[in-house]
């Protein structure tokens, strides 16, 4: 468990003990509310984590970063962005991949293309986000990432 | 006609069973890598979804909804957009573990602009993430993408807010006369059956309100706070009108 996940736990569990000290009822109110939440967003959570292993068993990293390796560099920033937006490869895979990549002199661009849509754009996350936001939303929100984290990636590619 | 509706609901769901199955025929092996690298990830979400799930609602309770507007509405303007990109930075977990609290506190007055800064930051800026980047790539190259990030988030959030109306989002169905479950929202927790059990009812995994003649507005008025996700709304002004949204 990271540093941040550990304070989370802590600091709700300190706010969970101030809410009963406080206020019985509206604390045990809350916290059927919280099963009410996980109960209703279970099935979608459990699709959404069966979908990524499956992508990661057809798509596999390794197969990734040759992808990005061997094509020209504009379709493999528009292939690594498409890829980023179908899989959702951990971040601890993720970082060292695009690392080795970039030291063996691949360009920046198609990494940072498939970095950024790797966590901002999940097409495996859309029919939960479409179920809590909406269809225009989760639309305008996944459309906007996408054309901006090539934007970041040909700006990273200038910069670096 | 039940049963069509119960398949589009899951529909994400059957497809990925069906994957699965298939993928068991044809290459058994393939399929047992693809459950034993979800293992991972069943690890991850089960860290973090519980404590979000209590956070969200121990916030939901407590903070009053003047102060969500007053810290992340549509007024808050600066102070709002700084905010959100905190509350996305010391995140924790996968983006989707940012939606419960997003849909609250969008329902208590944040405004669009801030729920898809909160978002987008959760999901690539979160610091946990940043410090991995800097390992691997470098302190030069994690700085420079952050603040493209952090810029590019700004723009497009604003773009967002242009483009989506509050009405877009389910569960803001407030304007609607009488008494209304939004089914689209409900997530078939069962607080509102429980709260008050003469005027809810379960059907088909989501609330309904039975026929009344007169209405207890304590209970209403716990059972429309209970709910997690807002579904049920009440306009006592207008002509009383029960619209169950009955297909």
């Amino acid at each position: 468990m990271d540093i941040f996940t550990l304070i989370i736990w802590i600091s709700t569990l300190v706010f969970l003990g101030i809410s009963i000290a406080k206020d019985k009822v509206k604390t045990k109110q809350a916290l059927k509310m919280a099963l009410g939440m996980g109960k209703g967003m279970a099935g979608s959570i459990f699709s959404i984590i069966f979908a990524i292993g499956l992508i990661l068993t057809l798509i596999p990293p390794a197969k990734i970063a040759e992808f990005l390796s061997t094509q020209s560099v504009l379709l493999a920033t528009v292939g690594g962005a498409l890829l980023g937006t179908i899989t959702l490869v951990p971040a601890f895979i993720a970082f060292p991949l695009v690392g080795t990549l970039i030291h063996a002199g691949v360009s920046v661009v198609p990494s940072v293309a498939f970095l950024t849509t790797l966590t901002m754009v999940g097409v495996v996350t859309l029919p939960l986000e479409n179920k809590a936001f909406g269809a225009k939303f989760t639309a305008v929100r996944n459309g906007l990432s996408f054309i901006f984290a090539i934007a970041i990636a040909l700006a990273m590619g200038v910069m670096i | 006609m039940t049963m069509i509706k119960k398949i589009k609901e899951n529909l994400f769901l059957l497809i990925v069973a069906l994957a699965y199955i298939i993928m068991f025929i044809v290459k058994p092996a393939m399929g047992v890598e693809s459950v034993k690298s979800s293992g991972y990830y069943i690890k991850e979400m089960l860290m973090i979804m519980p404590v979000i799930f209590i956070l969200t609602a121990l916030l939901d309770m407590w903070v009053p909804k003047e102060k969500i507007i007053q810290y992340l509405g549509k007024s808050a303007k600066a102070k709002g957009i700084f905010l959100s990109f905190v509350v996305g930075s010391i995140s924790a977990g996968p983006v989707y573990a940012a939606f419960p609290m997003c849909i609250m506190l969008h329902k208590k007055g944040a405004s669009i602009r801030n729920v898809v800064i909160i978002l987008s930051s959760w999901a690539v800026i979160k610091i946990p993430m940043l410090l991995n980047e800097a390992k691997f790539l470098g302190l030069k190259f994690m700085a420079t993408r952050w603040i493209l990030t952090v810029i590019s988030i700004i723009v497009f959030s604003w773009i967002a807010e242009k483009m989506i109306k509050d009405e877009d989002l389910p569960g803001e169905v407030l304007t609607q006369d009488g008494l209304h479950v939004n089914r689209d929202a409900c997530m078939a927790c069962t607080l509102c059956e429980r709260n008050y059990p003469e005027l809810f009812m379960m059907e088909n995994k989501k609330a309904q309100v039975k026929s009344y003649e007169t209405l207890d507005m304590n209970k209403l008025d716990n059972a429309i706070r209970a709910c997690p996700v807002k579904a049920i709304s009440y306009n006592e002004n207008k002509e009383m009108k029960i619209c169950t949204t009955l297909k």
